[in-house]
């Protein structure tokens, strides 16, 4: 862990950059993570993590061609850099020794 | 920003999108934004941009918005202003004529307005050095049968009372002036101008500079005195004085004080001050008296004091103070504020004290002139900079393909009109600084620049004020070159150059101002002129004043004598006091058939041959003659006024006489002259009364001279008077010459409003001629076929000139009435005055169209001359 902290949204988009792989910008992001997790995501609040990220070095970006659509606006398309990719796997791998650790017994709900 | 669908958020949520946004990240969100909308606008479009907007506020986070420090660009701008500066350079020197047209008439137009500037404030500043809260006490006179009228003097009684009943006045001074008087300082004779008596409390009261010697007790003793700097000098040549003595008609006075000479824009001007207690001591009652007006008071009034509610108490004041029951009715008093009395007295007679003294009214009119012409020359730069776009054609469409901004270029385009403006401004001191002395010497002033840019305040109204003209006269030629579309440009088309009604209405502008003011010039000259030759009713060319001091008065007779028998003398006679102003007005008294009235004529007692001299001429009666022995002190001649104030339907016999002599034994009415003007033709003609007093003292010998031969005759007068009067030095004035000084305000005003005028015509003809050159450029080609058509030379001229003919019709027609009712305005401060000729204006019109034609045929000649095969070639 250390050095690396990652918000959970900011988890969940950099999962989301993941999974679209080659169409990654801006709308198909925000679809993404409605759509999977049934929330709600602003333009906004999406925009600010990307470019946090990015900040950061977990992502980065590039433009693509313009096309017609999108008053000729091109799009930019994100990728997990190694970076990303490291501190997801770090937050994964946290995560699963915290669930390891876990005795069985805590989450034997019967006699609650 | 087109989409998809067809439909668009609002406009100024992207904007203000794009405002707010980081420049880096504003192309995908509002790609991504878009895309979001398209989708919904699917469904409902205004629903979309709603949550465009909402979308657009959420945005709002730190994250997105741009870095204040991040500047609007990412180009080097200190470069791209050297580009600018480094374009408009070249520009101006390819066009090298239409650049010095373009910024000469700038700095014309900011030279004429920085004059004038400069005189206003010189006049402004008039006794602004002192700190106190200082008022003038004046009176409004209205004895029986003589024009009410507000003077600038009052009774030495007034000072020392009004100071008792009125505890809102804190300190007064009085002024009891003695003109020149001839000073002894050990057997060197010296005669000083401006010699008067004042109050102790002079110098408290006034912050006039003092170099030696203590205020507070200056001038408290009999026979104290203090001079100014020159005359010290004149007199001992030192200014450290104190305690020296001299002696001054008969007395001797003790040095008490130097200080700085009155300065230039002080209303009051005097060079030796005494002690008013000097005075008083051979006049015990002179703190009570009165009984006649020949001070001038001066009080200091608390801040917070109410003059109106002052005002309201003095008729009672009056009455008590001067224990006459009736003062009231004849006379009241105002109070002046220091900071009016030179710029709102020309309505106050008698102001002998106030040098300098100027009609304020003119300075608004001033102020007025020299905004428009600013206007004008602001309007010719924008419109000339607007006209020449075409040669920045090529230039914006580069510009603009390789990546300018239209803002880039809008800001260029400011910041070379502000350039331009710069020059203009430096032009236009350079201007000044030589012009001045010139104009110092017209109208008698002593303005100076340097001291005036000095003052932090008033270079930074000027630098501020070059700046907007030069982002107000640059903002529209900005948008209009900046709007241009670089493919139209390029492609080389040249036709975006239309007709511009905005450029002909600035003309239309122009030209009406310039009208406006070659009229005004042409009426001020009228009436100047008719000043000058209107039939006052008198002779007053060829007239040499000379003054009548003490010694010269008690030999007057002798000096008459021999100057008649000189060849170029064609009379002596002598008066009491100087046509031109009004003469005093004294207390005075009619037998009618029922009962015996007062009435207060204007008054001047003269020499027995005074109406011959003076060529005045009787309508009934005879004149004054040494053979009635009654003509000395009991013969009168009135003028018309007097007789029909009093209703005498015969004048001739009627007994009257000065208010001191006993109701039996008056004198009479001996003759009846003409209405004739002595008094300055601002000022209807007053009731008036001559007599002769030969035991009185003359202040004046007129002597008429041979006006071919007016150098011999001065050497004659000089010489006869030289023969007699051994202290006192010959001091003349030609009558004439005094009589320019009474107009001098109305004459300057006129030499001001005449260099305008030629100033905003020239200015506008500038413009004209830049404009011309580049229409009759565009039509070149027109020209060109009409010609091998068969047009003739005056069909083309016709066809060229009409334009510009119509706006100055226009013009005309704009700026008439306004210079009508203008002048009007000015022309009623006359009591004479002449009428507006309407043929001033069409004078004036058709002066301007000839002005302005001739401006125009230098292009037109060319563009006609032009071998039409050229013209037509050039595709």
């Amino acid at each position: 862990m250390g050095k690396y902290t990652l918000g959970e949204f900011e988890e969940v988009v950099m999962l989301t950059v993941a999974i679209l792989y080659e169409n990654a910008y801006g709308i198909t992001i925000k679809e993404e993570i409605e759509k999977r997790l049934d929330r709600k995501v602003s333009v906004g609040a999406m925009r600010t993590a990307l470019s946090r990220l990015e900040k950061k070095k977990f992502l980065k970006s590039e433009f693509g061609e313009a096309t017609a659509v999108r008053g000729g606006k091109r799009k930019r398309y994100f990728k997990v850099t190694p970076e990303g990719k490291d501190v997801l796997e770090q937050v994964m791998e946290t995560r699963k020794q915290l669930w390891n650790a876990i005795p069985s017994v805590s989450f034997d709900f019967k006699f609650a | 920003m087109s989409s998809q669908s067809g439909h668009q958020p609002f406009s100024w949520v992207s904007r203000f999108l794009r405002w707010f946004c980081h420049p880096e990240l504003i192309e995908d969100i509002e790609g991504d934004l878009l895309e979001l909308f398209d989708q919904r606008a699917t469904d409902n479009v205004l629903k979309a941009k709603f949550r465009h907007v909402v979308d657009v506020l959420l945005l709002c986070r730190p994250g997105i918005i741009r870095d204040l420090t991040y500047s609007n660009n990412n180009f080097n701008t200190i470069d791209m202003v050297k580009n600018y500066l480094k374009s408009a350079w070249r520009n101006l020197v390819k066009h090298r004529g239409f650049s010095a047209i373009n910024i000469f008439s700038l700095s014309i137009g900011m030279s004429a307005c920085l004059i004038i500037f400069l005189f206003v404030k010189d006049e402004r500043s008039f006794d602004a050095m002192h700190q106190k809260n200082i008022y003038r006490l004046c009176e409004i006179q209205s004895f029986q049968g003589t024009n009410t009228q507000s003077v600038a003097l009052s009774t030495p009684g007034m000072g020392p009372t009004i100071i008792e009943e009125f505890p809102e006045v804190e300190a007064y001074t009085r002024i009891n002036p003695f003109g020149s008087q001839l000073v002894d300082t050990k057997g060197k004779k010296l005669k000083v101008d401006q010699v008067a008596a004042v109050d102790s409390t002079f110098f408290e009261i006034f912050d006039y500079q003092l170099i030696n010697g203590d205020r507070n007790t200056l001038l408290d003793g009999v026979m104290d005195a203090v001079l100014t700097e020159s005359v010290a000098m004149n007199m001992y040549n030192d200014t450290n004085v104190i305690g020296e003595s001299f002696i001054l008609d008969g007395n001797s006075y003790i040095v008490r004080g130097v200080m700085e000479d009155f300065p230039e824009n002080s209303h009051i001007q005097y060079d030796l001050l005494i002690s008013m207690s000097t005075i008083m001591q051979n006049q015990p009652n002179f703190n009570t008296y009165f009984e006649s007006n020949f001070v001038n008071t001066y009080l200091v009034i608390n801040e917070n004091a109410d003059i109106k509610k002052m005002a309201d108490r003095f008729p009672d004041y009056l009455v008590k103070a001067s224990g006459d029951e009736n003062f009231s009715d004849f006379m009241q008093i105002f109070l002046q504020p220091l900071n009016e009395v030179h710029l709102a007295s020309t309505d106050i007679e008698h102001d002998y004290q106030n040098y300098r003294k100027f009609n304020g009214e003119y300075l608004g009119a001033f102020l007025l002139v020299g905004l428009f012409i600013l206007l004008i020359a602001s309007v010719n730069f924008m419109n000339l900079t607007t006209a020449r776009a075409s040669n920045r054609a090529k230039e914006i469409g580069v510009r603009k393909t390789i990546g300018a901004l239209k803002k880039q270029l809008f800001y260029q385009f400011i910041l070379e009109s502000v350039m331009l403006s710069f020059m203009a401004l430096v032009i236009a001191i350079t201007f000044t600084v030589i012009s001045l002395p010139l104009l110092n010497n017209l109208i008698d002033r002593e303005l100076n620049l340097t001291n005036m840019l000095m003052d932090p305040m008033i270079s930074i109204v000027i630098l501020s004020t070059t700046i907007l003209i030069g982002v107000i006269a640059g903002v529209y030629p900005a948008l209009y070159l900046s709007s241009f579309k670089p493919v139209i440009i390029l492609k080389g088309f040249k036709t975006f150059e239309k007709k511009s009604v905005f450029r002909s209405s600035l003309v239309v502008l122009q030209f009406s101002l310039a009208l406006g003011m070659i009229v005004s010039t042409l009426v001020v000259v009228q009436q100047l002129r008719y000043m000058k030759n209107k039939d006052i009713g008198f002779n007053k060319d060829h007239i040499l004043l000379v003054e009548l001091n003490s010694e010269a008065g008690s030999k007057y007779k002798q000096i008459k004598q021999e100057l008649q028998k000189r060849s170029n003398i064609l009379g002596v006679t002598a008066s009491g006091q100087r046509l031109g102003n009004n003469f005093h007005q004294w207390g005075f008294k009619a037998k009618l058939d029922t009962a015996i009235v007062g009435i207060t004529p204007s008054n001047v007692h003269v020499d027995y041959n005074y109406l011959d001299v003076y060529d005045i001429k009787l309508k009934s009666g005879r004149k004054f003659s040494e053979d009635f022995a009654t003509d000395n002190g009991l013969a009168f001649i009135v003028n018309e006024a007097f007789a029909e104030e009093l209703g005498f339907d015969e004048p001739l016999g009627k007994k009257v006489g000065h208010s001191w002599y006993p109701d039996d034994s008056l004198g009479t009415i001996i003759g009846v002259t003409e209405n004739f003007n002595f008094n300055s033709l601002h000022f209807k003609v007053n009731t008036l009364s001559m007599v002769v007093h030969e035991d009185w003292n003359y202040s004046e010998m007129s002597v008429k001279i041979n006006g071919a031969n007016i150098q011999a005759a001065i050497a004659e007068v000089e010489d006869v008077y030289n023969q007699f009067v051994m202290d006192y030095p010959i001091e003349y004035e030609f009558l004439d010459k005094h009589f320019e000084e009474l107009y001098k305000s109305d004459q300057q005003m006129g030499s001001v409003i005449t260099i305008v005028a030629i100033l905003s015509i020239i200015i506008g003809c500038m413009g004209l001629f830049g404009l011309a050159s580049i229409s009759i450029r565009r039509r070149i080609k027109e020209v060109g076929i009409r010609k091998v058509m068969g047009a003739s030379g005056q069909q083309l001229m016709y066809l060229l000139s009409r334009n510009f003919a119509v706006m100055i019709l226009i013009s005309f027609m704009i700026a008439t009435p306004f210079t009508y009712i203008f002048m009007s305005g000015w022309l009623e401060s006359f009591a004479f005055r002449t009428q507006i000729n309407p043929f001033l204006f069409v004078g004036g019109g058709i002066m301007s169209l000839v002005i302005a034609l001739t401006t125009v045929s230098y292009h037109v000649l060319k563009a006609i001359n032009a071998n039409p095969v050229k013209a037509l070639k050039y595709e």
